[in-house]
């Protein structure tokens, strides 16, 4: 039983939704995060606006890509063609959630890039996929991309009473990706993890490269890995572009999980694992 | 909809029979199962998510019922591991649990049954690290569990890949 007392609403509908959140309180995704801070009573909001009737589950191709509604679940995401086609480092990052199916087939992708949090591996995963959240509020509907969805730790760049709806995700068929995660052990949630895109020509040459950091700093880190663009990329390239990355930490994420100086630590050589992963990846979708 | 001193009516199907109860809206699935409904297979254990004692099949899906609204549920159907057994046969999956010993204190069993059911239906013939992935998310404080492992790989269809050493 939740200690404190509360109104729950699902509307039917985004209006509902964005309409019974002008009255307050906290919005309800998957659960499986809000839930048990209502639980542990850090969190008492006097309304719950959940979004579980808003028909926001959609996960559909388009001509450019994805459409994932805020309610998918990583199970969603699992089962997917489209996303398996358009988005595999969505697919691989749904595939290493700590919890289970259980876990999996609640939790959403919307709920955890709302929760922002730091050890998360959704928000840095969305900001290298190069996602554009689709959001609504009372002054209207407004796209803000991945990138500045993160103010700070456990802080979406949302206004109080704007609701997500969901994401565009732009199409990596083609490209390769390459996700890796550090954590202690199976149930832990992660320390580091880094999530690589790459992009080959016909004859080799890299097009477009992406390397995005997470669990390292309060918000996703993108790394310049743009002396990769024009060449042929080879391991010497990828450890040269990953050498530097704590220096583009200035201040390491610390907590329970592992301090910031170990977080500094091993960022470079998860970065680069995950860029490797990458350039492999993209020599096979080319092969 | 809502009832005397703010309580609300929740209707459920429970492992086949529809139920209703008049219950707290603040009630986890959890607490309207156990306490409202009696259906207490399903254990409290960490109410956090994270020890997968409290798992059911919400509309046929494993699901941790202490991350559930019971209002947010109304009208699904709800399985629990007391559905498992019928007439006092128990399942494949029970029996080899039983026969491999892979619970002492039973807490367990909900996420673990439930997680087992749950991959054998979609990997008939697990790997053992797809057995230990699968189960993950479930804490169980007795067996250590490798004889939770041995029990859902005595269940893995032929052909049975090598579990050790493959």
């Amino acid at each position: 039983m939740i200690p404190a007392r509360f109104r729950h609403v699902a509307p039917a509908d985004l209006g509902g939704c964005v309409a019974a959140l002008a009255e307050g309180g906290r919005v309800l995704a998957g659960g499986t995060w809000v839930l048990p801070e209502m639980s542990r009573g850090e969190s008492a909001p006097a309304q719950l606006v959940d979004l579980r009737r808003a028909g926001l589950a959609e996960l559909t191709a388009t001509a450019d890509g994805l459409q994932m509604g805020a309610m998918c679940t990583y199970a969603d995401l699992l089962g997917s063609g489209p996303v398996a086609e358009h988005a595999p480092l969505l697919r691989t990052m749904a595939g290493g959630i700590t919890g289970g199916w259980a876990l999996r087939n609640q939790a959403t992708v919307g709920g955890a890039a709302m929760a922002a949090r730091p050890q998360s591996d959704v928000p840095a995963a969305l900001v290298a996929c190069a996602a554009v959240a689709r959001v609504a509020g009372p002054r209207g509907a407004r796209d803000i991309p991945a990138a500045e969805l993160f103010a700070g730790a456990m802080r979406p760049s949302l206004a109080p009473d704007e609701v997500l709806a969901g994401f565009r995700v732009p199409s990596a068929a083609g490209a390769g990706s390459g996700y890796v995660k550090l954590k202690r052990g199976g149930s832990s949630w992660p320390i580091a993890t880094a999530a690589a895109v790459v992009r080959l020509d016909a004859v080799g040459l890299c097009t477009e490269a992406t390397l995005v950091l997470g669990g390292v700093a309060a918000v996703p880190v993108r790394i310049d890995v743009s002396a990769l663009l024009g060449r042929v990329v080879v391991d010497d390239d990828v450890r040269a572009v990953t050498a530097a990355v704590a220096d583009a930490l200035p201040e390491p994420w610390g907590d329970v999980l592992a301090p910031a100086s170990y977080r500094a630590a091993v960022a470079a050589p998860v970065a680069r694992r995950a860029l490797s992963a990458a350039v492999a990846d993209a020599e096979e979708e080319r092969a | 909809m809502t009832g005397e001193e703010g309580r609300v009516e929740l209707r459920l199907t429970v492992d086949g029979a529809e139920r209703t109860a008049s219950i707290d809206p603040r009630s986890l699935l959890l607490d309207a199962l156990r306490d409202e409904l009696g259906a207490i297979a399903p254990k409290a254990g960490c109410r956090t998510g994270d020890c997968g004692a409290c798992t059911v099949r919400v509309d046929g899906a494993i699901a941790k019922s202490c991350l559930r609204l019971a209002v947010a549920d109304d009208g699904c159907e709800v399985r629990t591991t007391a559905s498992m057994a019928v007439g006092g046969e128990l399942t494949p999956l029970q029996q080899a649990f039983w026969d491999t010993n892979a619970f002492q204190c039973g807490f367990c069993l909900s996420g673990m049954l439930f997680a087992a059911e749950d991959l054998l239906e979609r990997t008939p013939s697990p790997s053992e690290t797809e057995v230990r992935e699968a189960i993950s998310g479930n804490l169980c404080r007795c067996t250590g569990y490798d004889a939770i492992v041995a029990a859902v790989l005595s269940c893995a269809a032929p052909p049975v890949r090598s579990s050790r050493g493959a």
